[in-house]
């Protein structure tokens, strides 16, 4: 006899694609309107998220994304929202390949939920991680032909320890549990060394107030904009930035994203050195 | 040789051993409120009422594995058809309609199957109050659509007469007023099977007394705080506007302690 509440049995036996990802046809000449090379030689337009970050503060957790959406080498859409909440209590910022982090995020929703209607419990912290790691490996064929790649973080507040806790994984599936913060997408590697530089010269992110790590978090991002050709700043629209509390998920409000990026603007525009006569 | 009579013959056996079953359920009522639906009912030992989708639920009576059988197949149907396509177009109507009730119907038909023993409510939120439903299932398949108000219980006079004491369900009751009708309604119902059982003469001497009001309104109070002696009131919610994920939610002890309190 079989158990029943699992959504993935169901869906592997209706085909979804979701569970039996496409391979991707061999290489054949571009046939893009977007732009040449697009989805690395398999013809197809595969957009991609950028930077996403997850930082924690003394009350929880806090992911800021900037906004954009690139299919190779053109902005494909500037107001894409990468930071996605799953459950009352769970976000999941995503990276990389748009259409299969979308319908990762739909899929956890729904098995989340599927589970709890079923069992009449939630499913425990463990147990969705497990559910992300395996859509994330069910991935990996298509990832490994150049579309469909995709790397989340998944942040939560642990109810039972009381605290916010960041798990990000790799393209194979793999979850690691990061102390103090997490980032994704094709800026994450350029501030890589900024985050430990904050923790080491100011304090650990956790200690921080909601304000400050949403200071550090926005400078992050500000400097990810600046080394990586893809991530977006915000000149044309405002990052995204939502915390995860004991409260649940809450979104940063516009005026208080709105008063600090204008306040960062403003300190690096006074550096920024007078030219030379 | 199998003759139409036969057919029914075996039918009416199979619906007297059903209805035999189901008489002693508790019943349920669904009504909905200025700022949602509920479904009441009162238990002895597990759940009775359950979150089915974001906008459905559902609660019966009858045998419990039938029970669950009905409502993990709701949940899967559900969860399937609004992955694939889109939560919004999930429907009591298409899941009762076109998935559970053809299921049921040939279970019952089926002589060589064992039939369910279950009478189901199902309940949808809709955008407007006015657009809430109800759907009351039978373990033969038959369904109805009720809008404001709806009941199961063990037998169709019971039904009737829980209806009746809601009589015009308002969308404008607030949750507080909707919980107190159901409960009435409940009681009613109750009284209605378990008299049934006793006797069929007093009944229809109560029908011919004047005051036959004013005393069921007493009686009924007499009952619930017997029946709340060892019962357990359970009030399963959506509501219209909720910041949760869900809207779905199963009010508390404490949010039902001031609600009956008059009843302890």
């Amino acid at each position: 006899m079989e158990l029943a509440g699992d959504f993935w049995s169901l869906l592997e036996k209706s085909g979804h694609p979701i569970t039996h990802p496409v391979a991707a046809s061999p290489a054949r000449p571009n046939d893009s309107h977007i732009g040449p090379g697009v989805g690395a030689g398999a013809g197809v337009v595969d957009t991609h998220g950028t930077t996403v970050i997850a930082v924690k503060f003394n009350q929880g957790v806090l992911n800021v994304g900037d906004r954009r959406a690139t299919a190779n080498f053109a902005v494909m859409y500037d107001k894409a929202e990468k930071v996605l909440p799953i459950d009352d209590y769970t976000l999941l910022a995503i990276s990389g390949s748009f259409a299969r982090a979308m319908e990762v995020v739909r899929y956890l929703r729904t098995t989340f939920k599927f589970f709890e209607r079923t069992y009449l419990q939630p499913m425990s912290l463990d147990g969705k991680l497990a559910e992300l790691a395996k859509v994330v490996r069910a991935g990996i064929p298509e990832a490994l032909q150049g579309i469909g790649g995709f790397i989340p973080i998944m942040t939560t507040f642990d109810r039972e320890s009381n605290e916010g806790r960041i798990f990000f994984y790799d393209g194979m599936g793999a979850r690691f549990e990061s102390t103090e913060f997490g980032a994704a997408g094709s800026g994450s590697l350029q501030i890589r060394g900024v985050f430990d530089y904050i923790v080491k010269t100011k304090k650990p992110f956790h200690e921080m107030t909601r304000e400050e790590a949403l200071k550090e978090a926005l400078y992050l991002l500000d400097i990810a904009a600046d080394l990586d050709a893809a991530t977006g700043g915000w000149a044309k629209v405002l990052p995204l930035a939502k915390t995860i509390t004991a409260e649940g998920i809450e979104d940063v409000p516009e005026e208080e994203l709105h008063a600090m990026v204008a306040e960062i603007d403003r300190s690096a525009g006074e550096r920024i050195a007078p030219r030379p006569r | 040789m199998y003759t139409p009579f036969d057919f029914n013959e075996a039918i009416a056996q199979r619906k007297e051993y059903i209805e035999e079953h189901l008489r002693e359920g508790s019943p349920v009522v669904g009504l909905t409120y200025d700022s949602g639906l509920l479904l009441l009912t009162v238990r002895r030992s597990q759940r009775k009422v359950y979150e089915i989708y974001d906008r459905q639920m559902f609660s019966a009576i009858g045998n419990q594995s039938d029970i669950e059988t009905v409502r993990l197949s709701s949940i899967q149907i559900a969860h399937q058809e609004g992955f694939e396509r889109s939560p919004d177009d999930v429907s009591v109507h298409r899941l009762v309609g076109f998935a559970i009730s053809p299921a049921l119907k040939k279970a019952f038909g089926d002589q060589f199957t064992v039939p369910f023993v279950i009478r189901a409510l199902f309940a949808e939120l809709g955008r407007t109050p006015g657009m809430d439903t109800f759907f009351t299932l039978n373990y033969d398949g038959e369904f109805r659509e009720y809008s404001g108000a709806a009941a199961i219980a063990g037998t169709q006079a019971a039904e009737d007469r829980m209806l009746e004491r809601i009589g015009e369900p308002s969308p404008t009751w607030t949750r507080q007023e909707a919980i107190q009708k159901a409960l009435s309604a409940w009681s009613v119902g109750a009284r209605e099977a378990l008299r049934r059982q006793i006797s069929g003469q007093r009944e229809e001497e109560e029908e011919l007394n004047p005051f036959r009001d004013i005393d069921e309104a007493e009686a009924d109070a007499v009952f619930l705080r017997d029946e709340l002696k060892t019962g357990t009131v359970e009030v399963g919610l959506l509501e219209r506007r909720a910041n949760r994920e869900s809207r779905f939610r199963l009010l508390s002890p404490a949010d039902l302690e001031p609600l009956i309190r008059d009843y302890r």
